[in-house]
């Protein structure tokens, strides 16, 4: 079982222009002390058609998660413009916000979101280039769309429940020089924090 | 007979698997398939049975719904006091909730279902084992234990007190194990399984009673469940599915020799379940006719694949009811309520059905006192064997003294702090809020919240704790104020979705995520229009789109997005182009055009349920870098291994020993004593100094003071000894410089440049002739009226000035010096003549003159030490540890083994192991040193262990030893007394010990009998 519940998430500003940041308050319950960081993710969906149009608008380190039940406020800039494309600008899209344990995606939430000019006349004839000053973003968040995943939160081998269903990447820290911890990643930096589960 | 379907006890239409009434009789739980994860929903027992309760609207009917297992539930049971409830399930969990004391409504995020939970009950112990799905759970009577069966042919028994602790793991079937039952007595466990097998464990030894084969030879295909049960006198099992003459029965299995005489014949497909009645009923008197003696009897229902219902009386041939067409599939679990008179039986095809019988029916229920009674007469006055504690209240006291103990016991643990166990171990919630209201912590939050960058400047949020929980007992205080309510939107209309959705019974029967389905009361707050559910059932999209009609075919690529697992977390690909430097990837990672992310490697997992096409093709592009690195983790699994395995505890382990070596320097600890600095095979010499003093004994104060070179009379150096003992002094001269000096109460010795030992009483009274050493004196001790010299060339002597003997020759150290560095950083001398040598590779050792031999009593590098936990064991009332040579030779390393110990995880049955050999090497080497009081210290300390862990064998042996030959002849060779302390006084002390477990109140009685009759000689 999940050892992280995701208990609620309530969207800030909301509605609001498109260019405001996206604020997500969001409620989780750790059912005991994680040794390491949560990472969240806000990932904005550019265009249904193609993944390639996803952005990571901003990604955040948790920490540290002692058991019990905590809130707080990510907050991640509005889409780059420039990469979503022009006829996806306006309509429906999705916004997603992920949570990672040691690299292992275990609850997406997504929500719909609708882009549409709040001038009607706009919304009459849309111009072909779009005009996001005039967007306004409205995020449907009543209705959050919450897929679990599975994962092995113990980060290590024979400690997993289910092989075929777990992420691999855990493991791929047994091939990291020794002297790292696992499942942290170098790129991502040493957490001094988290060196105390050596004393 | 009444019989009743409610229809508002569904999972929404999937199957439910288990049904289990509260023992209180107010809720039952149901356990089965949910959306996409397994449920357990646990509802208000009243509707079902009150009409007018189910038509009020303002009764709840569904109190929780709990989706943390990950796939289907099998089984839900209550435990037996109802504070638990226990589910296993596909996922291989067991899980057991816990009602939070928080009341208030909320839901589970995200879920279709607008409802919301009365009661919260949450989840307190997962317990991973199994690796398999879970099929049934058992709790044992009393709640001692927890049963568990699986798939993978295993039964887990939990210890209930201690969860998550795992007693034993019972093999032996070689099919899945479908059910499980335990003896009412407490005695036996019984299992049933595909293998065509009931097997019978005993919970003594937890080894297999019985194993019946013949009933289920004939048994083709499967069940999904084989729920046997054993009725409440404990004198007969039913199995489910079971096959006599080609036709299915229900086997009845009687307790005497496990005989297999009778059936319940007449259902047409298999049995999957069996449920006796809690209670034994009589026959029901009537009125005005004269008593009838009538024997007491069971009662037992059955269901099967059949879809129908048997209910027999044991005292009648043929069924009591047979009701057919209950259901339109399989019958899957039946539970009745503690009264006797009313019973759910859930089905595959996702119903429930409630039975009412009256009095009539049945006959008259028997009450406790006489249940009880009858089970005295079965099975005598002492039935369960325990082995917990907390079981006491349930054993019979067989011995007067016994129960003296224990009373006294009792009253000393309601003076101490409260006693162990689940109940007592809840956690309280510590709430940080101090005074602020939830809201407006929440309005503040984004400014509040402290964010720092990590080094590689990634943000990093602290969250803020609203509760400190275990067990998620919120203060309604803190939560009332602004309750956490579903489905996050912002917060005026979370109020009114709350309320709407509550007022309204919903439909609430969509079985995806399609956001039509749900009655979407509140109006997205864009102004657009709102439609009522009605409106929006059949266009799933229509009611959130709106104004944006042309968009409904995205919409379907995006609802992928919801469920597929993200392209990759930072972390994976980090990892993965980490290994790129090792073997070249094909699919390099990929640019995922964030904004801050890293390259992102599309790494899709399989598992993501309703993957569309794009995804396979991505995944084939993956399927070759996602080789490489299963392939590269088999070899990679060793190094993993190390990581965890015991290394790195003797990473842990040394820098722990280190320090507490260099903290105790023999210097410091006993200046007079030790005098020994580093050197390769020869021991160090002290150099001579032109005077020096020392303290030589406290009490009576001896002082004694060097002064080397004083005159020279005919070429010779004298020197002056002096000694001022309780303000008298004397004072003698020396031949030679003196070198070294040690004494004690008793004697004082010198020794000289020439090698000269010279050993005077207190009052300076010269008592040997001076004694030539072989080599010059690197050290000297005194203790009582021992005196032991370590000389230069390494050779130890210990003499007994009183008697004029010597304990110890010349023996040598080179037997222990083992390696070059190792030299002697330590050495004292016991008050019994016992010489002891500290080394300083951490080892010490005690030279035994009665085994001529050297001795390892402490190693500091022992891991041993490191693992041992007998914190249980330690004494309460005893505050100074223990004090004696072992003491001060192990020093506080011992405190440091316990640390480790707490850090480190161990498993249980090791830990046990060497906490026996770590405690049984202590009292030997108390023994070896003649510390008598560390003996006795550690001798209890071992005894209490023993009790805790339950080893009689040992523990028989011990008190054997300490009591000695009941009868004196002239062959045994049996001391009194050891240590000087008397043994049969050491066993009066290890009695009260034994008391502790119940379980060994025979071998109790057993000695105390003995030492009365041989005190009463």
């Amino acid at each position: 079982m999940a050892k992280v519940q995701v208990l609620n998430v309530a969207v800030l500003d909301n509605p609001s222009p498109f260019g405001n940041p996206f604020q997500f308050e969001i409620t989780f319950e750790c059912m005991e002390d994680l040794p390491e960081d949560l990472e969240w993710k806000i990932i904005y969906v550019g265009s249904a058609e193609s993944e390639e149009y996803d952005q990571v608008l901003d990604s955040v380190l948790v920490g540290p998660v002692p058991a019990g039940r905590h809130m707080f406020v990510f907050q991640a800039d509005a889409p780059n413009t420039g990469l979503i494309p022009e006829s996806d600008a306006v309509g429906v899209t999705v916004v997603l916000i992920t949570c990672t344990y040691r690299g292992q995606e275990f609850i997406r939430i997504g929500y719909y979101v609708n882009n549409e000019y709040t001038d009607p006349e706009l919304r009459e004839n849309p111009p072909l280039k779009p005009d996001y000053t005039q967007l306004l973003r409205n995020i449907l968040a009543s209705n959050p769309r919450v897929t679990r995943f599975h994962i092995n939160w113990e980060g290590s081998a024979d400690k997993m429940e289910d092989c075929e269903n777990v992420d691999p990447s855990p493991n791929i820290s047994g091939m990291l020089p020794p002297s790292c911890i696992p499942g942290k990643m170098p790129p991502l930096g040493l957490m001094p924090d988290n060196s105390m589960d050596c004393m | 007979m009444k019989l009743l379907k409610p229809s508002w006890v569904s999972h929404n239409g999937k199957p439910i698997f288990s049904v289990d009434i509260h023992p209180d009789g107010t809720k039952f739980a149901t356990g089965g398939q949910g959306e996409d994860s397994g449920k357990v929903m646990i509802w208000n027992m009243a509707p079902v049975l009150r009409d007018e309760d189910e038509k009020n609207e303002n009764i709840p009917k569904m109190l929780c719904q709990m989706d943390n297992h990950l796939a289907c539930v099998n089984c839900v049971r209550w435990s037996n006091n109802g504070l638990y409830l226990a589910s296993g399930g596909d996922d291989k969990l067991v899980m057991v909730w816990k009602r939070a004391a928080f009341i208030g409504p909320s839901t589970v995020f995200g879920s279709s279902s607008k409802l919301a939970n009365v009661e919260q009950w949450r989840c307190v112990t997962i317990l991973r084992n199994h690796t398999g799905d879970v099929m049934d759970v058992a709790w044992s009577p009393h709640d001692v234990w927890l049963a568990s069966c699986s798939v993978d042919n295993t039964i887990v028994i939990w210890n209930a007190r201690k969860f998550p602790e795992m007693v034993t793991c019972l093999r032996g079937h070689t099919g899945l194990v479908k059910g499980l039952t335990w003896d009412p007595v407490g005695k036996y466990v019984a299992s049933q399984a595909d293998d065509h097998s009931l097997r019978v464990w005993r919970t003594m030894d937890w080894q297999m009673e019985a194993n019946i084969t013949k009933p289920f030879s004939e048994c083709g295909g499967t069940t999904h469940v084989l729920r046997l049960s054993w009725s409440p006198d404990g004198q007969y099992l039913v199995s489910a599915h079971a096959m006599n003459n080609s036709g299915p029965t229900a086997q009845i299995v009687e307790r005497g020799g496990w005989k297999t005489n009778m059936d319940f014949v007449g259902h047409r497909k298999a049995v999957t379940v069996v449920k006796f009645n809690p209670k034994i009923f009589k026959k029901k008197q009537k009125n005005g006719s004269a008593p009838k003696p009538g024997c007491p009897y069971c009662c037992c229902a059955v269901g099967s694949k059949d879809r129908s219902l048997s209910v027999w009386l044991t005292s009648l041939k043929r069924p009591l009811v047979v009701i057919h067409d209950l259901f339109d599939k399989s019958i899957m679990d039946i539970s009745w309520t503690l009264t006797g008179l009313g019973m759910l039986v859930c089905s595959m095809d996702g119903t429930v059905a409630y039975l009412d019988f009256s009095l009539d029916e049945l006959g008259d229920p028997l009450n406790e006192e006489e249940k009880n009674s009858i089970h005295q007469n079965i099975y005598g006055k002492s039935l369960a064997i325990t082995s917990t504690e907390a079981q006491l209240s349930t054993t019979i006291i067989e011995n007067p003294e016994m129960l003296k103990y224990q009373q006294e016991r009792q009253s000393s643990a309601q003076l101490g702090p409260s006693s162990a166990g689940p109940e007592a171990s809840a956690p309280k919630l510590n709430s940080v809020m101090n005074g602020e209201s939830l809201e407006d912590i929440r309005k503040n939050l984004l400014k509040k919240q402290v964010e720092t960058r990590t080094p590689d400047g990634r943000r990093r949020i602290t969250p803020l704790c609203i509760a400190q929980l275990d067990t998620g007992d919120f203060s309604p205080a803190l939560f009332n104020s602004a309750p956490i309510l579903p489905s996050g939107s912002s917060m005026s209309n979370q109020l009114t979705s709350q309320l709407s959705s509550d007022s309204s019974p919903g439909p609430a029967s969509s079985l995806g995520l399609r956001p039509g389905h749900d009655p979407m009361l509140t109006s997205p707050p864009a102004g657009a229009a709102t439609k009522g559910p009605e409106d929006n059932k059949d266009g799933a999209k229509s009611g959130l789109l709106l104004t944006s009609a042309s968009k409904i075919e995205p919409m379907k690529a995006l609802d992928s997005r919801f469920t597929e697992r993200s392209k990759a977390t930072p972390g994976v690909t980090a990892t993965i182009s980490s290994i790129a430097g090792l073997v070249p990837l094909d699919s390099r990672p990929k640019d995922g055009g964030g904004v801050s992310a890293p390259k992102d490697v599309k790494a899709k997992d399989d598992t993501s349920s309703d993957s569309e096409d794009k995804m396979a093709s991505i995944n084939k592009n993956l399927s070759f870098s996602k080789r490489k690195p299963e392939l590269l983790m088999d070899g990679d699994g060793v190094v993993e291994k190390r990581k965890k395995g015991r290394p790195r505890k003797d990473k842990m382990a040394a820098p722990m020993a280190q320090p507490f070596m260099q903290m105790t320097p023999p210097a410091e600890r006993e200046p007079s004593r030790v005098a020994a600095p580093p050197a390769a095979l020869k021991l160090p010499t002290p150099s001579i100094k032109k005077a020096f003093s020392l303290q030589v004994s406290m009490e009576p104060s001896v002082f004694l003071e060097v002064e080397n070179e004083v005159s020279l009379i005919a070429g010779s150096k004298l020197s002056q000894l002096r000694c001022s003992r309780d303000g008298r002094d004397w004072n003698t001269l020396l031949p030679s410089s003196v070198v070294t000096a040690a004494g004690s109460s008793d004697v004082l010795a010198v020794a000289c440049q020439d090698r000269m030992l010279s050993v005077f009483s207190s009052c300076g009274r010269r008592l040997l002739p001076a004694i030539q050493l072989a080599t010059p004196a690197s050290a000297l001790h005194c203790s009582a009226h021992f005196v032991m010299a370590l000389t230069a060339g390494a050779t130890l002597s210990v003499w007994d000035v009183h008697k004029q003997k010597a304990l110890v020759k010349n023996e040598s150290l080179l037997s222990i010096l083992s390696g070059a560095d190792t030299t002697v950083s330590q050495s004292l001398l016991t008050q019994q003549g016992v010489p002891v040598i500290g080394l300083s590779n951490g080892k010490c050792y005690c030279f035994s003159s009665s085994l001529e031999t050297w001795t390892l009593i402490a190693d500091k590098g022992d891991s041993m030490v490191q693992c041992a936990d007998f914190r249980s064991c330690l004494p309460t009332h005893d505050a100074p540890v223990s004090s004696g040579p072992l003491a001060v030779m192990q020093g506080r390393n011992l405190n440091a083994g316990r640390l480790a110990s707490r850090l480190s995880s161990t498993p249980h049955h090791l830990q046990q192991s060497m906490t026996l050999a770590f405690l049984e090497n202590q009292l030997a080497s108390a023994l070896t040193l003649q510390s008598a009081q560390e003996y006795r210290y550690w001798l209890l300390i071992y005894a209490r262990f023993l009790v805790n862990e339950g080893s009689e064998h040992r523990l028989r042996e011990l008190c054997q030893e300490l009591l000695g030959p009941v009868h004196k002849s002239a062959a045994t060779a049996w001391e009194p007394t050891t240590l000087g302390l008397r043994k049969r006084e050491l066993l009066r002390e290890v009695l009260p010990v034994i008391v502790e477990n119940l379980r060994f109140q025979r071998l109790f009685t057993e000695y105390q009998d003995q030492l009365e009759l041989l005190r009463n000689k």
